[in-house]
């Protein structure tokens, strides 16, 4: 029972960073960021390369693990930028913004995999194991270092972006802007700037996710399909927007999948979670976050 | 075609036929509508002095043309690469016509087009495969399938808008794929592909004369397709969804005149799922098989980047932009993944600088061209003083404008002749003989319209004389504009007079 409970934290804590960073670029910006599997490939290619010149170099250890894991951050954040520049600042201010940024991310991941194809090849690239080999026994269960490292790292990350939204000031305006951004805009919120700030951390966040998951399946050109799909459906169930709705919906939805795959069957995991999604959504339009909201209230 | 040269500046050229009277003018519907096949109107040609019938709509000649060079150019080159890239070019773009439906006139921002394709075809492959079932219960069973898948992802449609019914329908594909990996029935043996499934056209004589036909038969799909959009999108289900069309307002006012466009969308949308599902069926039954490409996320968006080229929403977008994307990726194989990156950059491109892709180009275009005018006018404001110079593009009739430069030039010509000299003639002597310049003068105030002329109004004969101003209005009687009395008619005339040049003065 426990290692479900181990193999759903992990699926959700990864899929969670790609769901929060869509939720945060929707939630601020109004641009549905489906360049997010892209940026998600950028990061696992960029912790690639880092790794192969680190192990040249003979790097090994601690400092390849932060390396590796901070390599994938950037990465994922320099290619978040570059979706913002392309699909964000050209388009943010003129008519029908939200359809035409959906389909210049879209436009630019399907040029994206092609760059990915031409660059390194069809083949799987694997990354450095960061945490190590070994297991831990919690329970009757049997936990590897890389499941538990990945809940853990996932976990202060999210942390680290709640106290960011809390309590610094560029966070303040980000939660303005996601509040009213007209509003924010008035009262001298740059949307550019703020935009690009939440396209950059997104990127960061799913930069990460690709190295959490690249310990488990490998880098390839199509790898982000399923984290960007599964991240949009998390997103969705979560309410988009509300992080703490999000956080719910990804352990929901990682359990779910864990549980289904266990004592189900493999093949029926993505009904189980898109029926579960449409079941959300059908009684609570707004996801999970609006219920959380109105508890609250 | 009438043979004078016509297109005068930027009017549009309309073809015109000379209307021969002996002749009973027959208008040809489409067959069970009311609708016309040409949008014909009489027309009085001002040169010529004769009747002449104008085509407004030029859009089914354009299609006439253009489907016949789709179906003519492949046949006649014959060579089977090109008909094989016609052929898919064929079955993308009926696929697109379907999307467009469902994008365009239903409104919903679904991405689970081909996930529809796929269900059709491989639940219509599978039945195939393992009962045997012959082509036409393949594309019943096609079209069955999409028509309930239709119906099952458009639960949610009803409580989601927009965006997030297309995140939600974005991960469908990858879904699908997902499970027919996994199930064994399907998946297990090949990968995911199918194999053996009844086909349409068997093998003919040549592979030449096979592949004609094949192609022939994916253009009669196209031609479905279309004849579905436009039954769709033409007819009553549409002219209630456009009432819907742009915004929460007017979905307000469609619910207030009683269009219930929910479920007119929904009926769209199942509509379009269920020829979806058809032309999936249609597929499996044309390659003999299907394969788990369908299902991948690079397809979907290469799909979308043809709708996007072509412009979003209209079927003529979705069929050129098909046809350009796949031209892009069929002929130029050998340079690899090089060509999706092209159709990647060509969609990112009209993204970002059109409005609406190829077919939007030419109302932007044209709104450029306006634009760069009036800044034009604006600039050499000379012959447009007389009005706003926004407003100058929107006068049709050039002599309006020619006419009011002519009045202004006249006014700044008779305000150059106001002198105390004037005033005084005219004082003197009222009537009869004047100057030429005063004379001049009288005449043009002379020519001024009715409203608000100014007028003498004798209250007592030889003693009280007042001046007003005339209303221009039957039935309204004219105003008193001062409380002045004039006892004599010259000084009423000269009254008049002084507050006319005031006013001239004041222009």
């Amino acid at each position: 029972m426990l290692d479900v409970v181990f193999s759903g934290l992990v699926l959700s804590s990864v899929y969670g960073l790609v769901a929060i960073g869509i939720s945060l670029t929707w939630a601020s910006i109004g641009m549905l960021n489906l360049a997010q599997g892209f940026i998600f490939t950028a990061g696992g290619y960029s912790a690639y390369l880092f790794s192969q010149v680190a192990a040249d170099r003979g790097v090994s250890g601690p400092a390849l693990s932060i390396g590796t894991v901070v390599a994938g951050m950037l990465g994922a954040a320099v290619f978040g930028l570059a979706v913002g520049g392309l699909a964000f600042l050209p388009l943010q201010d003129r008519d029908n913004f939200r359809t035409r940024s959906l389909i210049a991310t879209l436009a630019i991941s399907l040029i994206g995999t092609q760059v990915w194809l031409i660059i390194f090849g069809p083949q799987s690239k694997p990354l450095p194991q960061i945490f190590g080999d070994g297991v831990v026994q919690v329970g009757d269960a049997s936990v590897t270092y890389g499941q538990l490292g990945g809940i853990v790292v996932a976990a202060l990350t999210l942390a680290a972006v709640i106290m960011w939204m809390r309590s610094s000031r560029s966070g303040l305006q980000m939660r303005a802007m996601m509040m009213n951004p007209l509003g924010a805009a008035v009262v001298g919120v740059s949307v550019r700037t703020t935009g690009m700030r939440v396209l950059a951390i997104s990127g960061a966040l799913t930069g990460l996710s690709a190295v959490l998951l690249g310990q488990v399946f490998f880098v390839s050109p199509t790898s982000g399909v399923t984290p960007l799909t599964v991240g949009l459906i998390i997103s969705l169930a979560g309410g988009l927007g509300s992080i703490p709705g999000t956080v719910v919906a990804a352990g929901l939805m990682g359990f779910a999948e864990a549980i289904t795959a266990r004592y189900l069957e493999q093949s029926y995991v993505p009904f189980v979670l898109f029926g579960l999604v449409v079941l959300i959504l059908v009684f609570r339009p707004r996801g999970l976050g609006g219920l959380l909201e109105d508890v609250r209230e | 075609m009438s043979s004078e040269k016509r297109l005068v500046g930027r009017r549009l050229l309309r073809p015109a036929w000379p209307v021969r009277p002996e002749r009973t003018f027959r208008r040809w519907r489409y067959p069970f509508t009311k609708r016309p096949v040409l949008n014909l109107t009489g027309k009085f040609n001002p040169i010529t002095l004769k009747r002449e019938m104008v085509l407004t709509d030029k859009k089914p000649m354009f299609w006439l043309v253009g489907l016949s060079a789709l179906l003519l150019l492949p046949v006649a080159s014959g060579t089977e690469r090109v008909l094989t890239l016609f052929g898919i070019a064929c079955i993308y773009a009926a696929i697109n016509v379907m999307w467009t439906l469902i994008i365009g006139t239903a409104g919903l921002q679904s991405f689970a087009t081909l996930a529809t394709v796929g269900v059709g075809s491989y639940g219509a492959g599978y039945l195939s495969v393992t009962y045997g079932i012959a082509w036409p219960l393949m594309l019943i069973v096609g079209l069955l399938l999409g028509a309930l898948m239709g119906f099952v992802i458009s639960l949610p449609a009803r409580r989601l808008d927009g965006l997030y019914y297309a995140l939600l329908t974005l991960g469908l594909s990858e879904f699908m794929r997902n499970f027919v990996t996994q199930s064994d029935a399907l998946g297990g043996k090949f990968n995911g592909a199918l194999f053996g499934v009844a086909k349409i056209v068997p093998t003919l004589g040549t592979p030449r004369l096979t592949q004609t036909v094949v192609f022939i038969t994916t253009f009669v799909l196209l031609l479905l397709a279309l004849a579905v959009f436009r039954a769709v999108n033409g007819g009553r289900i549409g002219l209630m969804l456009k009432t819907a069309a742009t915004s929460k307002e007017d979905e307000s006012f469609a619910s207030a005149i009683g269009i219930d466009f929910q479920r007119a969308r929904l009926w769209v949308f199942m509509i379009a799922s269920g020829a979806l599902g058809f032309i999936g069926a249609f597929y499996s039954a044309t390659v003999g098989g299907t394969s788990l490409q369908i299902f991948s996320l690079d397809l979907l968006l290469l799909m979308l980047a043809m709708i996007v080229i072509g412009g979003l929403g209209r079927a003529e977008g979705a069929v050129i932009g098909t046809v350009i994307v796949v031209f892009i990726t069929q002929w130029f194989v050998d340079w690899g993944p090089w060509r999706i990156v092209v159709v990647g950059v060509l969609a990112l491109l009209s993204v970002l600088y059109t409005r609406n892709g190829l077919f939007g180009l030419k109302a932007q275009l044209r709104e450029i061209r306006t634009r760069r005018q009036t800044l034009h006018r604006a600039a050499t404001t000379g012959r447009y003083a007389e009005f706003l110079p926004q407003e100058a593009p929107e006068i049709g009739d050039k002599s309006v404008i020619a006419k009011r430069v002519f009045e202004r030039d006249l006014r700044g010509r008779l305000r150059s002749w106001i002198s105390p000299d004037l005033i005084a003639e005219h004082e003197r002597k009222p009537l009869g003989q004047h100057s030429d310049h005063l004379e001049r003068m009288l005449n043009y105030f002379r020519k001024a319209p009715i409203p608000d002329k100014y007028a003498v109004y004798c209250e007592e004969p030889f003693a009280r004389y007042r001046v007003v101003a005339l209303s221009g209005l039957p039935g309204v009687p004219p105003r008193v504009v001062d409380d002045k009395v004039y006892d004599s008619l010259d000084a009423a005339y000269h009254a008049v007079f002084l507050r006319r040049v005031n006013d001239l003065r004041a222009s």
